[in-house]
């Protein structure tokens, strides 16, 4: 199913001659014109993987099976030989450690506001507040935004976004200039006008912690989470985000 | 055959390059050394009259290279040493392996000297090991497929790191039947993670254009601009386990305790 989709939406994008957002109201067609609606930077704001992901039984049953085939036909040498590797030069020190866990005690509380939760998946930075085209003015869960004002570009207007949210941006990866996504977001009752949302990428660096100001709550989550945030926009985010599983 | 058409070609070559008749016959001598004599057979490297295996000509090590053996003064112990080393290379070249590798017409060979009554020391080694292995099994329950192995150091293996659920890895035995049926689900699941990854990136760059192609006019120009600022260094990649607080500072230390002390001898 997944592989025909991509064609049917190229297909109408040519047949609309327009460009085609992924706007909340299934399916009209948005037209995009530059000087009528305003532009929002969002950011998404990612902390990578700490740990790698769970490994399928298959593909470990199939590597062990193949180390104890090859088991069998290696040849056996004798153990002074061996052990020639565990022996350790002078000023060699060896510290032996107790790895740490994999499922933190974030894990355990399901502590959203912590970094150390899901180790083995990505977790993306959401925001509750009050945010620019929410419908009447009430706090809703969104990414960091902030409206474009006549800046140089749109990366500098979402590092701004960022900045203000986190403080500062030594701890940031901005990944290309270039938006990731868009989304046309339509209004038909309050008093905002239809804008676009486009979306970048940024990485967390080098910390375990961060401020977060500018809101009244905020949630790392994973993508599985994230969805049951916005549920309208399944689809898009779903497509925006890649989850291997 | 093959050794006719560059004499030909050779020939031509000094036919026309001979400056006067004295470099001719000059080259013309060297021309018989150029061509070949002995047919190059299936390697490159020549007649392979040596088995593997068997103790190459220049096996016994020179008294040059034994002062890491620690041998004290003279030729005794160099001697001892020498022997201990020659022992232990021949320990390794014919180390043994728990299944023996045998071709078809190795097989039959083995099984007719067996009719004979000749039973070579490896066969031997095989029969006894089977006994042995019958014995514990009639003795222990017979296992399965004999237990999990454990991959890697003890401690930071797969299992016991919670990587993998155990019960949900599928049973088999050493089998070749088994092992094909364990390639096609391996090489299944493998390419269905890969198609997914392919067609989730694919989207991505779509998306990505879009985008691009959404923005106004000025601002399509700054984003189209590839940034080359490297990626940062501190950007650590995914580990098999999550890093332990405090381990550094041990280090650290661990460290300067050591220089501090090769500075006092």
């Amino acid at each position: 199913m997944l592989p025909r989709s991509p064609a049917t939406a190229s297909h109408l994008l040519r047949s609309l001659q327009r460009a085609r957002g992924f706007s909340s109201s299934a399916a009209a067609p948005a037209s995009a014109k530059a000087d009528e609606g305003k532009i929002v930077a969002s950011v998404l704001f990612e902390r990578l993987p700490v740990v790698i992901p769970k490994i399928h039984p298959v593909v470990y049953a199939f590597q062990e099976f193949s180390f104890r085939w090859g088991e069998q036909y290696r040849r056996q040498y004798p153990d002074d030989v061996l052990g020639k590797a565990d022996a350790r030069g002078k000023g060699d020190y060896q510290i032996d450690y107790v790895p740490a866990p994999r499922i933190t005690e974030a894990d355990k509380t399901n502590d959203r506001k912590s970094l150390q939760r899901a180790l083995d998946n990505k977790l993306y930075l959401l925001l509750y507040g009050n945010t620019y085209g929410a419908p009447d003015g009430k706090p809703v869960w969104h990414f960091p935004e902030k409206v474009y004002e006549n800046e140089e570009t749109m990366r500098l207007c979402a590092e701004s976004a960022l900045k203000s949210v986190i403080g500062g941006l030594n701890n940031t990866y901005f990944v290309g200039n270039a938006p990731m996504a868009h989304m046309v977001i339509e209004q038909t009752d309050s008093s905002v006008s239809s804008f676009k949302r486009f979306f970048f990428k940024s990485q967390v660096i080098g910390a375990t912690k961060y401020d977060v100001g500018k809101c009244k709550d905020y949630a790392w989550v994973t993508k599985d989470e994230l969805l049951e945030y916005f549920p309208e926009q399944k689809d898009f985010f779903n497509k925006m985000i890649i989850h291997i599983r | 055959m093959a050794s006719n058409a560059p004499n030909i070609v050779f020939r031509h070559l000094f036919k026309t390059l001979t400056v006067s008749p004295a470099l001719a016959s000059g080259l013309t001598g060297q021309h018989h050394q150029l061509q070949q004599h002995a047919h190059v057979s299936g390697t490159a490297k020549g007649k392979a009259k040596l088995k593997s295996g068997q103790p190459l000509k220049r096996s016994s090590i020179s008294k040059i290279g034994t002062p890491s053996s620690g041998g004290g003064g003279g030729g005794r112990g160099r001697r001892e040493a020498i022997e201990r080393i020659t022992q232990i290379s021949d320990s390794c070249l014919n180390a043994p392996t728990p299944l023996r590798h045998l071709s078809p017409k190795e097989r039959l060979r083995e099984a007719k000297r067996e009719e004979l009554g000749l039973i070579s020391k490896e066969r031997q080694r095989e029969l006894d090991m089977a006994k042995a292995k019958a014995k514990a099994k009639s003795r222990g329950t017979g296992g399965d497929d004999g237990g999990r192995v454990l991959m890697g150091p003890p401690g930071l293996d797969y299992i016991s790191l919670g990587l993998v659920d155990e019960e949900a890895i599928p049973k088999y035995e050493l089998t070749v039947e088994d092992g094909r049926q364990l390639a096609k689900e391996y090489s299944r699941v493998l390419m269905r993670q890969h198609r997914a990854r392919q067609t989730a990136e694919s989207t991505l760059l779509k998306l990505k254009k879009e985008a691009i192609a959404a923005l106004p006019e000025k601002l399509q120009a700054a984003a189209l601009v590839p940034d080359m600022t490297p990626f940062p260094a501190n950007r650590y990649m995914a580990t098999l386990t999550p890093p332990i607080e405090g381990y550094l500072e041990k280090v650290r230390d661990a460290a300067k305790k050591y220089s501090v002390k090769e500075k006092l001898r």
